[in-house]
């Protein structure tokens, strides 16, 4: 097979799995490709799609590729249909994932020390909507549960991984202060 | 007159107390107590005096800050602070310190999640059809909140499948007539069968909700027993299979 021939293939069955996504492991299996040969060809799909001549594009969240339309598409979608807005996230919901994101494992009582609230609801409806997990216990008294993110939470924020979150502000010295409101 | 924010405004105490530093313009790093002690108890009378409901949180910080003024007032205050406590109010202003930083990456997460629900996948083409899959019955047992997960999930499933054109049914499914349906179409199944298969040919929500309620229905009378995987979805078995 030639190179164009492999990306047509991954190309419809990336087509075919639709929101369910595809990973680099299972295309690399079934095209009996190293996992590095199909990361070229994926990326070479998501710089063609890139292109503004296309209205869908290739992302990845959470290391699985899939195709989605490009956000601006989404104001004439609107215009088309009735829309359900109903997925939103709060903000003291994106606070505490935030929080959970950058420091875990942690446990609840460790999230409400630097929230300044309880937060026992939030974590409940996080956990429902999949956006968190538990990741066992620690060892304080009590055996508090510690909790991370899930892999939908770096979807739901477009991430491929942790490691892209944006990095922390940093206003430990005193430089900084005067920006810290800007 | 002073313009009032109404106390839902904020997400706790500390945000609360944000607020005022920046509305006072106080120095977050060089902070005067005494202003933000006064502007937060100023704050707190008012929500009082406006019978606005203050969370137990806001009293809690409250306590604290007071403690931390009648301190400041009683002569050599010093001799009787412990030396290994932290100071409260360097304590105070790396809460608040902390708590910006979240507070600023939550806006930066907050526009991540608009773009992101602006973009669209289709659902998958095909039906999986793993109806057949054996379980043993070790593995037959979940707890409630893995079942509201993934009825979650078969919601958002539902939703997918819907046209995006709204319609109006009236719906006179019952819960009995629901159990019976799933009763004659699927008691000749002897493995597992996912509750996605019995949502099928469901595209509307009610439906959805009341095939939910008729399997909560077959597992409170233990006709059935589930089981969520590790992708959320509920794998039901009929009891009647072991005997």
């Amino acid at each position: 097979m030639n190179k164009e021939e492999i990306i047509a293939i991954i190309e419809g069955l990336m087509y075919i799995v639709g929101e369910e996504g595809v990973t680099k492991e299972q295309l690399s299996q079934l095209l009996e490709l190293l996992p590095t040969e199909v990361q070229l060809y994926l990326d070479e799909l998501q710089t063609r799609y890139a292109s503004e001549e296309h209205g869908i594009e290739v992302v990845n969240y959470a290391e699985i590729y899939r195709f989605v339309t490009k956000t601006h598409i989404h104001e004439y979608a609107e215009k088309l249909f009735r829309m359900n807005h109903n997925n939103t996230l709060s903000t003291a919901a994106i606070e505490t994932l935030a929080i959970i994101a950058y420091k875990q494992p942690i446990t609840r009582v460790e999230i409400e020390e630097i929230r300044g609230v309880g937060c026992d609801i939030m974590l409940r409806k996080l956990q429902i909507r999949n956006l968190i997990k538990e990741l066992g216990r620690s060892d304080a008294p009590g055996k508090p549960i510690l909790y991370g993110v899930t892999a939908d939470f770096l979807d739901v924020f477009k991430l491929v991984s942790l490691k892209e979150l944006p990095e922390l502000p940093n206003y430990d010295s005193l430089a900084d202060s005067e920006n810290l409101f800007d | 007159m002073t313009f009032l924010v109404s106390i839902d405004k904020f997400d706790g105490p500390l945000d609360l107390m944000l607020h005022l530093i920046k509305e006072k313009e106080l120095d977050l790093f060089d902070l005067n107590m005494d202003i933000l002690v006064d502007q937060y108890v100023e704050y707190l009378n008012n929500m009082d005096r406006f019978h606005l409901e203050i969370a137990s949180e806001y009293l809690a910080e409250l306590a604290g800050l007071l403690e931390y003024k009648s301190k400041q007032l009683l002569p050599n205050s010093k001799d009787i602070e412990q030396e290994d406590d932290e100071d409260p109010k360097e304590k105070l202003v790396r809460r608040l310190i902390e708590y910006q930083k979240f507070k600023e990456i939550s806006v930066i997460l907050t526009q991540r999640f608009i773009d992101r629900n602006k973009q669209f996948a289709k659902t998958v083409s095909f039906e999986f059809n793993n109806a057949d899959q054996e379980n043993d019955l070790s593995e037959l047992n979940g707890n409630p909140y893995d079942l509201m997960k993934a009825m979650n999930r078969c919601l958002r499933h539902v939703a997918l499948n819907q046209p995006l054109q709204m319609r109006s049914t009236t719906s006179e499914l019952t819960v009995e007539q629901v159990v019976n349906t799933i009763k004659d179409k699927f008691s000749n199944i002897k493995g597992s069968f996912s509750f996605i298969e019995l949502l099928k040919n469901c595209y509307d929500i009610n439906e959805a909700i009341i095939t939910f309620l008729a399997v909560l229905e077959l597992i409170k009378i233990q006709d059935v027993y589930y089981n969520i995987d590790e992708n959320d979805e509920i794998w039901l078995k009929w009891s009647n299979v072991y005997e």
